[in-house]
């Protein structure tokens, strides 16, 4: 797993790339984590390069989720594939979270 | 069925040996030449089962081995997990609220869920001390 962190206007962007799986979502948590503890409290996820998640990503997805709409913060999600899709779907996450097709409607919050 | 169509895998208790699972079904995909998204939906499966396993099924600290052995026909996937932890049947765990909003929704709990929906069939069985558990999938190409 891979992670780079940018910054566009108000947003935090942070490109994920690889897998969160069980032995890489305690580093993903903590590396995202940190930022919001830096003071971001608008963040982009962008998982465009991301090909594998399972229960235990999810669950950071939510912690995050969870985490941020506690300080009025913004927390969305962009460039999904399909599978990954389809497991945001089956686990009733897709209805969770804010999800955009692209970055651009991330940032400008319009589907 | 030849030996060509069977496969196995045994990994230890600790977390580490996911890593090992990650690449053994990388392997298994392409000598089997499954397509890419069902050896996803298998290592999801397989992940959630298995860390379930590593998890919550000893008190001890001692070493088990989770024996993974796969079988294979045209157009079926067959999966038997079997370990010598505690007793438990995931098939028996009710399906968590996917409907509920975010601040309702409970950290955790979707593991079991997810093996249920990307595999066709799953079922258990306790016997000699030990948890089998068999997941099947159909192979589309």
């Amino acid at each position: 797993m891979k992670l780079e962190i940018t910054t566009s206007g108000q947003f935090k962007i942070v490109k994920v790339d690889g897998r969160i799986d069980t032995t890489r979502a305690v580093e993903f948590e903590s590396s995202v984590v940190n930022l919001i503890d830096q003071g971001c409290n608008n963040l982009i996820i962008n998982c465009l390069g991301l090909n594998y998640i399972s229960s235990s990503g999810l669950r950071v997805f939510l912690v995050l989720q969870k985490r941020l709409a506690g300080q009025q913060g913004v927390f969305r999600l962009c460039c999904l594939k399909p599978e990954i899709q389809e497991i945001f779907d089956i686990s009733g996450f897709s209805t969770i979270f804010q999800i955009f097709p692209t970055e651009e409607a991330a940032l400008a919050g319009e589907k | 069925m030849n030996t060509h169509d069977r496969k196995q895998l045994i990994l230890g208790n600790r977390v580490e040996e996911l890593t090992k699972m990650e690449t053994f079904l990388e392997e298994l995909g392409t000598d089997w030449n499954l397509p890419m998204p069902l050896v996803l939906n298998l290592n999801l499966a397989l992940e959630e089962a298995i860390t379930n396993i590593m998890f919550y099924g000893y008190d001890d600290e001692e070493s088990h081995t989770i024996l993974i052995e796969f079988s294979r026909t045209d157009n079926q996937l067959t999966i038997h997990i079997i370990d010598d932890g505690h007793e438990y049947d995931p098939t028996a765990r009710p399906d968590p609220d996917i409907t509920l909003a975010a601040e309702d929704r409970p950290i955790g709990g979707l593991g079991i869920f997810l093996i249920k929906k990307v595999m066709d069939q799953v079922d258990y069985e306790r016997k000699e001390n030990k948890n089998y558990l068999k997941l099947n999938k159909r192979i589309e190409k």
